[in-house]
């Protein structure tokens, strides 16, 4: 389908915040300095489950420099958490007053008037801990002997979540062909480039200003405000430049709690900056899973049922948990049709580091599990796994049975253009094989546990006199571009240029709320609460124009290129800035302003809009070492409209990157609740000689409910590659992966039972 | 936080050497590639430092087709790699330099740090010594050159005692009729080696084995020579069963130690295919030599 | 512990520093003379984050103490450009995207600078190689490799 030409969107533009990363100028909270600022450090728990029976801080305190030491004593003492309408599950005191839950936990804070003295304040807290006996994985800390985590909490478990629709025994009953599995699906850390960095000023006047490493500058002002005890109004949160998030960074964290309690207890700047072992064993992580997935089919490849069952590891806290563990079970059926839908996902508390959202927020790992079970299941019955995917994928006005409505779905474009590509290829050397995957992704959630007030996304316009445009908007840029994306979205709906647009974001004083960058909600929900101000804006603009110009009132007005005019007969018109001027004049001087926002209605339990997408992995395996080669990637990529093209190809490739890393190198390995990899030696992300071509192919439709049809991208594009690895394998070398991350060592294991299988039949 | 220290930078070797024998707690840094880190973690906290990074005696690439190569211990890995002489004459070394860590840490990191070090992870130790390569060290009162076989002690510990400098490594000429190659086994290309393996094959006029060496990175304590091995292929007409072979002994003859990249088995497994691999490798290049 | 004298330069203006021999390079360009464009992203040698350029070769500025640097010539992100012009790396990351975060961006660009300042037609794995020492958790590096590409192919000019 062909839409209107734009003259903004989907074109070459650089990113707006582009000079400022390239020259150095981009200033992060980690660069943020303030006059008479103190430097915060965090004393962890070297235990997995202790109580805290004391904490003393007094030869700390003796040490010239040190200007406070805190603990959970020094608090309200309030169990927080980003599911602010439960409160069962606002399970976590950031400094905590009676117990540790998992090792690296917070227990006290220091401030000094250098790093150096405040790290070496931390040796000289003692604290008396009596341990308890810990629990560190799901299938054990479920048991009923299993030791309590958090009173009151049964058999450890934190939050169930049960998806049904359909008779789904009756669908089984209606299958030629039932396939069962187990899987194990691995933690991630997100590994942003920028840790965990906060700077809190409390200033006399009782506010304070809080400079966060954030995805959401809404979120922090009001969990901070939450566990201080001020009114949301008075606290100012700034996220200036945000050194990555990829779904780690909005919740509280301890840098910007710490910062923020020893501040208003001595009216300083207090900044904390996590370092990278503390980002990696006290940040939170992708949530581990134990997937058994049973599925039922026709022999004809027609699907009939899948029952699931998971078991998360939650680690000590919910955080974003809870999300997770729904929409896990809620992709996992993605995106195909099925007659009967059965999960039960099942979060338990361990003594670990907490688990939550991460890029693709539970759905990569169910797509490691339903995709690669679909292929074996096309192997077990000899069918086509391209055709059995077409024949089952989602259609453009599906109803997924009390869940969602697909609006706008390019599945089968995009299997049919992978399948050529797989083609094309044609024969492979031995030990090397293309895997293919598909999924979908949600463009935003339409949830509000944050029990926000505000609409889920805002945004202001104003017209200056000379044309230049002020957009205020609640979004956050982490990195994926929405300040660019929105500026592209503000300059198109009004007609001028990209260098017109100044964007205002992470600036909790000067910009309207917004629940900010999460699920991929930004590019819909902001970029339609954007083109809606700009809207209003150019509404009230082109009224004056119609005075002005003394056209008959039927004909239409609109902005190009800076150029207002009647849509019919291009050349009769003015310019646009000549218009703001009268406008201005016109109005007693008042600024032209508009204003949007978006909050989703009658969308069904997850999301406004689905992206879909199927991608091809091809790979190599060393069969004498387990080695992986990854050889190249290709995205066949329905996201509707795309907006930001830069931003779009940088999102795929960027996605590519990391799901390649939970695919086959990021573990966290622990032993008795310590990560074992708390360093970027030993944690292996991805590196440039590593990264393949990874191509993508766009498919064109036209999202209703987006802004000029837009939805998702980027997020998504994290679920389908480690399944689409794991087939890869499978073609290649016969072996079935079950389990996150694909090691060499993982690889020989299967290739010797294998052989052994082989050799006993 | 690194601890402080007295820092000590000599104009010259000797005052290197005489600014060494004077101060006991005293560590020596050149590129600090390696020691930095460990003095971030407060595990090396020296009273002095002495940087011999700019000492330009210790700075040099020297090749003479009777006696071989001569690096300074001070020397980059970057020059080294950089090398048209040695690329010429030894491109083993600059393949192993290649992926040495990063560009910017072979920029500052110096051959002379790195065997000091004695990591057995480290790349160039095993392919030195497949190369016969030694070392001379010295003090302020002489020197001693020792083959670099026999340098390595134990984790982290060499021959070298308080008071001494490396000054520069040695490489014969290759005989004619000599191969070597290296590789390591690790997820991500420029990574320390989980394992590793070099091989070096020099063959008689007659197309029999003259000599072999291999060397094992990350097997044991220090760079492992299989012996046995070396001595089974010894006058013998090299094919694929030799190599396996030896593989298989090499795979049964080292210390490698589990951790979380690796167990113990797949390190054995792995360091056997390499050892294999390695040989026939450098076996091909040394038909190919002149 | 008494401080000590460093005569150097970076981004060609001279300065003088009273540090303690302990000092990291690093922290004296962020913290003694605030060219903060510098970022840290690890304690352990291995994100690149910190990459500058001493007497024109990268290096980590975590890595190196910066007594070491005495009468050398440093450069970082904020002495690529020149007048106000960017360089040609700087308008090659901007053309292709070559960023998201941008948290890495300062270090890769001094990877990037050093390496093509030497290069002669690098192949595509040679690029690859010359960032191997930068971790970048966004981009997946394939935008960074096409801008450092088409520099070394001659389309961007220096102004």
């Amino acid at each position: 389908m062909s839409h209107a030409k734009y003259n903004v969107i989907n074109t070459h533009v650089h990113n707006i915040d582009g000079v400022a990363k390239v020259t150095g100028r981009a200033t992060y909270t980690f660069d943020v300095t303030l006059p008479g600022m103190l430097y915060g450090k965090i004393l962890r728990s070297p235990h997995p489950h202790a109580k805290i029976k004391n904490i003393d801080a007094t030869a700390a305190l003796a040490l010239p420099g040190v200007k406070i030491v805190v603990t959970g004593k020094d608090t309200l003492g309030i169990k927080q958490g980003i599911w602010r309408r439960y409160e069962e599950l606002c399970d976590e005191q950031v400094l905590p007053l009676e117990k540790v839950r998992y090792i690296g936990e917070p227990v006290a804070a220091v401030a000094a008037v250098t790093e150096e003295i405040a790290e070496a304040a931390l040796d000289l807290i003692e604290v008396d801990y009596e341990v308890l006996p810990a629990v560190y994985e799901p299938l054990e800390a479920i048991k009923k002997e299993a030791p309590t985590i958090h009173e009151g909490v049964e058999r450890n478990v934190n939050v169930t979540r049960h998806i049904e629709w359909g008779d789904v025994d009756e669908a089984f009953d209606e299958a030629d062909y039932i396939r069962e599995d187990w899987f194990k699906c691995s933690g991630q850390a997100h590994m942003c480039m920028e840790t965990r960095a906060a700077m809190s000023n409390f200033t006399p006047d009782g506010k304070l200003t809080c400079w966060a490493s954030t995805q959401s500058a809404y979120y922090t002002q009001g969990l901070l405000a939450g566990v201080l005890g001020l009114r949301e109004g008075d606290v100012r949160v700034l996220a200036p430049y945000v050194g990555g998030g990829f779904g780690g960074k909005f919740e509280l964290d301890a840098a910007m709690f710490c910062s923020a309690v020893m501040s208003m207890k001595l009216f300083k700047p207090v900044k904390v900056v996590f370092t990278r072992e503390e980002d990696f064993i006290a940040s939170k992580r992708r949530t581990p899973m134990f997937y058994y997935v049973r599925t039922g089919i026709k022999k004809d490849g027609t699907f009939c049922a899948r029952e699931s069952r998971m078991f998360s590891n939650g680690g000590a806290y919910t955080g974003m948990g809870a999300t997770a563990l729904y929409l896990s079970g809620f992709f996992h059926s993605f995106p195909y049709k099925w007659r009967g839908y059965r999960y039960d996902g099942y979060r338990v508390y361990t003594n670990t580091l907490p688990s939550t959202s991460m890029r693709g927020f539970g759905a990569p790992q169910a797509m490691f599990c339903s995709e690669q079970q679909i292929d074996w299941i096309c192997a077990d019955l000899g069918l086509d796994p391209f055709e059995v995917r077409r024949k089952n994928g989602h259609t453009e006005g599906y109803e997924v049975p009390g869940q969602a409505f697909i609006a706008s779905c390019g599945l089968k474009q995009c299997i049919d253009e992978i399948e050529k590509w797989v083609k094309a290829k044609g024969e492979l050397p031995a030990n090397r094989g293309i895997g293919i995957s598909s999924c979908g992704f949600m463009s935003g959630g339409i949830f509000n546990w944050f029990d926000s007030p505000y609409s889920f996304s805002s945004a202001v316009v104003t017209i200056n006199v000379d044309g230049t445009v002020e957009l205020h908007v609640g979004c956050q840029d982490i990195g994926q571009g929405s300040n660019t994306t929105m500026a592209i979205i503000a300059a198109e709906t009004l007609g001028v240029k990209m260098e017109d647009i100044r964007v205002h974001s992470g600036d909790t004083a000067h910009c309207p709320a917004d629940l900010g960058a999460w699920g991929s909600r930004q590019t819909l929900m902001a970029g339609n609460a954007v083109k809606m101000a700009c809207e209003d804006a150019k509404k009230q603009l082109l009224e004056f124009a119609y005075a002005e110009m003394g056209i008959n009132i039927v004909y239409d007005l609109d902005i190009k290129d800076r150029w207002v005019h009647i849509v019919a007969r291009p050349e009769r018109g003015l310019p646009y800035v000549d218009l703001v001027k009268k406008a201005l004049r016109a109005k007693d001087g008042q600024r032209i302003m508009g204003r949007g926002y978006y909050t989703p209605h009658r969308k069904g339990m997850i999301s406004p809009a689905y992206s879909y997408m199927m991608q091809a992995v091809d790979a190599e395996v060393d069969p004498e070492t387990g080695k992986i080669t990854i050889h190249e990637v290709m995205t066949a990529h329905d996201c509707g409209q795309p907006i930001n093209q830069l931003g779009l190809i940088g999102q795929l490739e960027g996605a590519a990157s990391m799901a390649l890393g939970y695919a086959y190198l990021e573990d966290m390995p622990m032993e008795d609740g310590k990560l074992m990899n708390p360093n970027l030696v030993d944690y292996k992300v991805i590196k440039a000689p590593q990264m393949p071509e990874a191509g993508i192919i766009e498919i064109d439709t036209y999202e209703p409910e987006g802004p000029y049809g837009a939805k998702e991208a980027g997020e998504g594009l994290t679920n389908p590659t480690a399944a689409a690895l794991g087939n890869a394998i499978y073609n290649a070398m016969g072996i079935q992966m079950k389990e996150l991350p694909i090691t060499p060592e993982r690889i020989l294991k299967a290739l010797r039972e294998k052989k052994e299988q082989e050799a006993q039949k | 936080m690194i601890n402080d220290f007295h820092y000590l930078k000599p104009a010259s070797l000797k005052e290197a050497l005489a600014m060494y024998a004077e101060h006991d707690d005293c560590k020596v840094i050149c590129g600090g590639q390696s020691l930095l880190i460990v003095m971030r973690q407060g595990m090396v906290t020296p009273e002095y430092l002495l940087d011999i990074k700019h000492v330009k005696e210790l700075s040099y690439i020297k090749f003479e087709e009777k006696d071989g190569l001569r690096i300074g211990a001070a020397t980059t890995h970057r020059e080294i790699e950089k090398s048209d002489i040695i690329e010429k004459k030894y491109p083993v070394l600059v393949a192993m330099e290649e992926k040495l860590a990063s560009i910017q840490t072979r920029n500052w990191g110096t051959i002379g740090g790195n065997i000091a070090h004695a990591d057995p992870a480290g790349d160039p130790g095993p392919v030195l010594i497949a190369l016969n390569a030694e070392i001379k060290f010295g003090n302020s009162s002489g020197e001693t050159t020792v083959p670099l076989d026999e340098f390595f002690v134990d984790y982290f510990e060499t021959k070298m005692e308080h008071g001494d400098l490396a000054l520069e490594i040695h490489v014969p000429t290759p005989e004619p009729k000599f191969g070597c190659a290296y590789q390591k086994f690790n997820l991500l290309d420029s990574d320390m080696g989980i394992v590793a393996a070099a091989a070096s094959v020099t063959l008689n006029a007659d197309g029999t084995c003259k000599a072999a060496r291999i060397v094992l990175g990350n097997a044991g304590p220090i760079p492992l020579r299989v012996t046995k091995a070396e001595d089974l292929l010894k006058g013998k007409k090299l094919d694929d069963a030799l190599f396996a072979e030896a593989g298989k002994i090499a795979s049964e003859d080292c210390e490698p130690v589990a951790d979380i990249h690796a167990s113990e088995e797949h390190r054995r497994h792995v360091l056997g295919v390499l050892t294999k691999r390695m040989l026939k490798k450098a076996f091909e290049q040394a038909q190919k030599a002149a | 512990m008494e401080k000590q004298k460093l005569s150097f330069k970076v981004n060609n203006d001279e300065y003088e520093v009273y540090i303690h021999p302990k000092t990291l390079l690093v922290e004296v360009i962020r913290d003694h003379l605030g060219f903060t464009g510098t970022k840290r992203g690890c304690e352990t040698v291995s994100c690149g984050a910190c990459t500058v350029n001493v007497n024109g070769a990268s290096v980590k500025s975590c890595s190196v103490l910066a007594i070491q640097c005495e009468g050398m010539e440093v450069t970082t992100v904020e002495g690529l450009e020149k007048n106000g012009k960017l360089s040609p790396i700087q308008k090659s990351f901007l053309d292709h995207g070559s960023y998201q975060c941008g948290f890495c961006t300062p270090g890769m660009l001094m990877s990037a600078s050093a390496f093509i300042a030497e290069a002669k037609d690098p192949t595509k794995d040679q690029i690859k190689e010359s960032i191997e020492g930068n971790v970048c958790r966004c981009t997946g590096y394939n935008s960074i490799v096409r801008a450092i590409e088409a520099v070394t192919q001659g389309k961007y000019k220096e102004e």
